[in-house]
């Protein structure tokens, strides 16, 4: 890619070029944008076309000791085991399903009891994928212990994908952990 | 279009040299030419008129820094420079071209700053340092504040002017990451240049999932900070929240309609996520696509007829494109176990997404047809995920990870160039490159 400019145009636009920029460097040029100088808080076009919603409070910077019950991202401590899922399978395996007995167990005998049933992910694929597959886990914990019995009532599930790990480890003993369903008694 | 000047573009040339703002470039650069001739631009010192001389400090190596984030420019260093530009340049005395063209430059970039109260008024001037002619000549004005997205519009200019299509110079990308000793994730927004990093969120809950309106006011997000998700719009300068989808189970938000009157989003509902989309006005829900497969991450295209998403209704994770409003689909990820994460380019001629190959996950682009694939993003140690493309569709901003290591990265769209974004941040994820400004 080569640039060949003939000599004698090259010569002709630069004379014209150098009178042009004696002769009417005012007039040639330099636009304005006075007006549409960025600022941030420039009006432009939102999608949200109602009025401005008031602004919801971000909550409060505190520790999460401090807010009311365990912040959403510790780990709460269960007196029952997690039920353990195969890689991006939602199946309630064998050693779950006697988890879940226990976990029947107790709800029926505590009819005042509600549980969450938590589903997380390992670290393996993207955020949003895990977050529906940790719902999928949850439900089908879920749908497991009402086969057993359990009022649907109590119970709910929340899933957190891959965002709260049991295990910060990069290996399949650490997924294996994480790839569960973990109960927290409401 | 090549840089070549013929005798029988004389007459042309001239009658350009005629006109104030010629119709096209004489200096071209060819983006789509791999590996084509960089073109020699020197930016000259910045003079300051009435004002504090310090105003002047750091634009040049704004506009150097973002010039040089581009494959499209050699910069002639300062040290070489063998003019010092004055106010007088700006009134009609010609600069020494012949000068600039002996230390190798081919075009110059002059600026001045003048303060006048609280008030900036800075003008940059690109000229072609061949034929001696103004190229792009612009007054601006703002606080000092300003000073930086002031010069990244300019960089837009000059890179408009070089290659016909704009610059994505005062983008923004948004992100998320662990934050400090909680264990939650907030929202956090860097410049594409790596500058102005700051945190958007900070409730110590989970934050996730950044999606760009189109016009770069607001950012969707998924929030744990009530203790269940809740898909929110927050306006990124005044922080004012609204509630957008709130119905289901997880929810994360995928991609705006072009013309921010949509929501797309994968919500769960009974542990089944499918395809919905919400009306940011008004809230009205419709189902987009379903089955008893998991269906997420849906990626609107440029020109809202069509959303690729992820279902693993095949049994596995793989991307799929619909027409909205039509039954069925197409499949266009292939040879992967699993693919997720569909980012549609600006236009509408790829698909990114990221792909598990051979134990690791690369990022890969497709035709919306499933034909053409190619590698983009690759490593050997580690996973490339979250492709997100810029708003020039020239760049792709995704995660790298390797064990505790994670990091944003950019690299061109054929794979040629790249540079670290952001790092040193725990677990960061998720990328969002903002629309054009």
């Amino acid at each position: 890619m080569k640039r060949t400019i003939s000599w004698k145009w090259a010569v002709l636009a630069l004379s014209v070029a150098a009178l042009m920029s004696v002769g009417c460097a005012k007039k040639q040029t330099v636009k304005s944008e006075g007006a549409q100088a960025p600022s941030a808080a420039a009006a432009v076009e939102a999608p949200v076309k109602e009025a401005p919603p008031a602004p919801v409070a971000v909550a409060p910077a505190m520790p999460p000791a401090v807010a009311p019950g365990v912040a959403v991202t510790e780990e709460k401590i269960s007196q029952f085991d997690d039920v353990r899922f195969d890689f991006d399978k939602s199946e309630v395996k064998e050693d779950g399903r006697k988890t879940c007995g226990v976990v029947a167990g107790y709800l029926m005998k505590h009819p005042q009891a509600k549980m969450l049933i938590e589903g997380h992910c390992d670290e393996r694929g993207t955020a949003e994928y895990n977050m529906a597959l940790g719902e999928r886990r949850a439900t089908a914990v879920m749908t497991y212990l009402v086969s057993l019995g359990v009022p649907k009532a109590a119970l709910s599930t929340v899933s957190f994908g891959k965002e709260k790990p049991l295990d910060p480890g990069h290996n399949e003993e650490a997924w294996a952990k994480n790839r569960r369903a973990h109960f927290v008694l409401k | 279009m090549k840089r070549s000047i013929g005798a029988a573009a004389g007459a042309f040339l001239l009658a350009l040299s005629l006109f104030p703002s010629p119709a096209f470039p004489l200096l071209y650069i060819d983006i789509n030419a791999p590996g084509g001739k960089r073109m020699p631009i020197a930016v000259a010192d910045v003079v300051v008129g009435p004002g504090d001389p310090s105003l002047s400090r750091g634009i040049p190596k704004i506009l150097s820094n973002d010039l040089a984030l581009t494959d499209l420019f050699d910069l002639v260093p300062p040290t070489a420079h063998i003019e010092t530009v004055t106010a007088a340049h700006f009134s009609g005395k010609p600069l020494s071209f012949p000068g600039w063209k002996m230390i190798g430059a081919e075009a110059v970039v002059i600026g001045k700053v003048e303060a006048r109260g609280d008030r900036l008024s800075i003008e940059m001037r690109l000229y072609d340092a061949t034929q001696g002619t103004l190229m792009v000549g612009k007054r601006y004005t703002g606080t000092p504040g300003q000073v930086r997205s002031i010069v990244h519009r300019f960089a837009n200019e000059i890179v408009y002017t070089f290659t016909g299509v704009r610059g994505v110079f005062g983008t923004e990308i948004a992100f998320t990451a662990r934050s400090g000793k909680s264990r939650g994730k907030e929202l956090y927004i860097v410049g594409m240049d790596g500058q102005d990093l700051r945190k958007v969120t900070d409730n110590r809950s989970f934050n996730l999932f950044p999606r760009w309106s189109p016009d770069g006011q607001w950012l969707a997000y998924t929030s744990f900070r009530t203790g269940t998700p809740i898909v929110y719009l927050r306006n990124v300068s005044t922080g004012a929240e609204k509630e957008v989808v709130r119905f289901g189970g997880s929810k994360a938000p995928g991609g705006f309609s072009p013309d921010g009157v949509w929501l797309y989003a994968g919500v769960s509902q009974a542990g089944n996520s499918d395809i919905y989309r919400v009306r940011v006005v008004g809230g009205a829900v419709e189902k987009v696509e379903g089955g008893w497969g998991l269906e997420v991450s849906p990626s609107p295209s440029p020109d809202g007829r069509r959303i690729a998403f992820v279902s693993d209704r095949g049994g596995s994770p793989q991307i799929y494109v619909k027409t909205i409003g039509v039954a069925g689909e197409t499949r266009i990820s292939n040879g992967a176990s699993y693919a997720t994460s569909p980012s549609w380019s600006p236009a509408g001629d790829r698909i990114a997404y990221a792909a598990r190959s051979g134990g690791r996950f690369i990022v890969e682009t497709v035709a919306p047809d499933g034909s053409d694939p190619r590698e983009v993003a690759t490593a050997t140690d580690g996973d490339c995920e979250d492709p997100s493309f810029s708003p020039d569709g020239r760049s792709l901003v995704y995660t790298y990870r390797k064990m505790d290591y994670s990091a944003l990265k950019i690299i061109s769209s054929d794979g040629r160039r790249q540079r670290t974004l952001v790092s040193g941040l725990g677990d960061v994820g998720s990328p969002a490159w903002s629309p054009g400004r």
